[in-house]
């Protein structure tokens, strides 16, 4: 189960969400500028405040990594 | 195999040199950490023709797109790159993935942020701490956060974040504002939201998981001054990607490559630049996509040369 916590305006959110699509994975996007409480779950989990920020059954990845997220999806980059 | 050119960077540079590369039929790779660079978190751009109002997300993603359908390929991810002169007429290009041979090289790897440098601030960087406005502006709804450096662009991410924190302290070296943007100039006077700090330079950032203060010192009398803060905002300008090249081209005192702005050549035969890393005076985007042009004609004309 993939969830991607974003903003409408982050690029890198767009990027990420892009990337996963490309590749075929279905996730849930989750947009923190209005849901508090779902930010609040993110800064908890991530540790940090930037967006975006992926769980990636249950693992964490803070920003667009890509080299980490294929990693976790067991996929070539 | 050997590529005639091997492109560093994907922003508009780059991407521009690899479209004008691939049509004269040059056989090139892109390396790239990735595509878009410092364009794609420019909000909202207004002055790239015949596409006022699009958003830098939006712009990079025709760019992209348009090289993508040319068939040239992309290779994201790059973090280090070193370039070796392997024999006369080519180069090694050796990265975190792979190692590469070519015959010329097109160096657009533009800028990135400047970091702030004070006492705490590497320990709250995304704790608090944000080098990109666009992104994490909706985070801090409600609440007090500081921008540092009022630059066009400090002034720009104050008026984005006028929109969703309760108060915004705009913190500006200079003893007013600078820049040629009246508009947001007198946007930020007027709002009630924005606080104004003139004359002063950050001396600390606090907090304990995260920010809770910063410490600014004034340049008039030196005192200093603790304000509650949960959000910094860093807008301090930006310095070139270029440090993997020093004793390779000459760069200029800003570690900008100094280039031959007729043809972007740089002081190495067979190396051009082009884009923001450059020095060339305007960091613009339509300026990055022309010299991009420029620079693979040039490069195109060096390989039939030789």
């Amino acid at each position: 189960m993939i969830k991607v916590y974003s903003t409408p305006t982050c690029p890198y959110c767009v990027t990420l969400k892009n990337f996963l699509k490309e590749k075929g994975f279905e996730f849930e996007d989750i947009d923190v500028s209005f849901d508090q409480k779902a930010a609040q779950e993110m800064i908890d989990k991530s540790g940090q405040m930037g967006v975006p920020v992926s769980d990636i059954d249950g693992q964490i990845v803070i920003g667009f990594d890509r080299e980490k997220i294929c990693q976790l999806l067991k996929i070539e980059c | 195999m050997i590529y005639d050119s091997i492109i560093l960077g994907a922003g508009p540079a780059g991407l521009s040199a690899a479209v004008y590369a691939k049509r004269l039929k040059l056989k090139i790779f892109v390396l790239s950490r990735d595509v878009g660079g410092q364009a794609i978190e420019a909000y909202k751009i207004d002055n790239y023709l015949g596409m006022p109002g699009v958003l830098g997300v939006e712009l990079v993603e025709k760019f992209s797109q348009h090289v993508k359908n040319l068939g040239v390929e992309i290779k994201e991810g790059i973090k280090e790159i070193s370039i070796l002169p392997s024999s006369q007429n080519s180069f090694g290009v050796k990265t975190n993935s792979g190692e590469f041979e070519t015959k010329s090289i097109i160096i657009a790897t533009g800028k990135g942020y400047r970091h702030l440098d004070v006492l705490g601030a590497e320990k709250f960087e995304g704790k608090g701490i944000s080098y990109c406005t666009t992104c994490d502006a909706p985070l801090f709804s409600g609440k007090i956060v500081a921008v540092v450096g009022a630059g066009d662009a400090g002034q720009d991410a104050a008026c984005q974040l006028k929109e969703y924190a309760s108060k915004v302290y705009l913190i500006n070296k200079y003893d007013n504002l600078r820049g040629d943007d009246q508009r947001i100039q007198d946007e930020i006077r007027n709002s009630e939201k924005i606080e104004l700090i003139n004359n002063a330079k950050v001396a600390e950032v606090k907090g304990d998981k995260f920010v809770s203060s910063l410490v600014y010192q004034s340049f008039k009398n030196n005192e200093q001054k603790e304000i509650a803060i949960q959000g910094i905002f860093v807008e301090i300008g930006s310095v070139p990607n270029s440090d993997f090249l020093r004793n390779l081209v000459d760069l200029n005192e800003k570690g900008e490559i100094i280039i031959d702005h007729k043809t972007g050549a740089t002081s190495k035969p067979g190396i051009f630049a082009a884009g923001d890393v450059t020095d060339v005076p305007e960091k613009q985007i339509i300026i990055a996509a022309g010299d991009g042009a420029k620079a693979a004609l040039a490069a195109y004309q060096y390989l039939k040369s030789k």
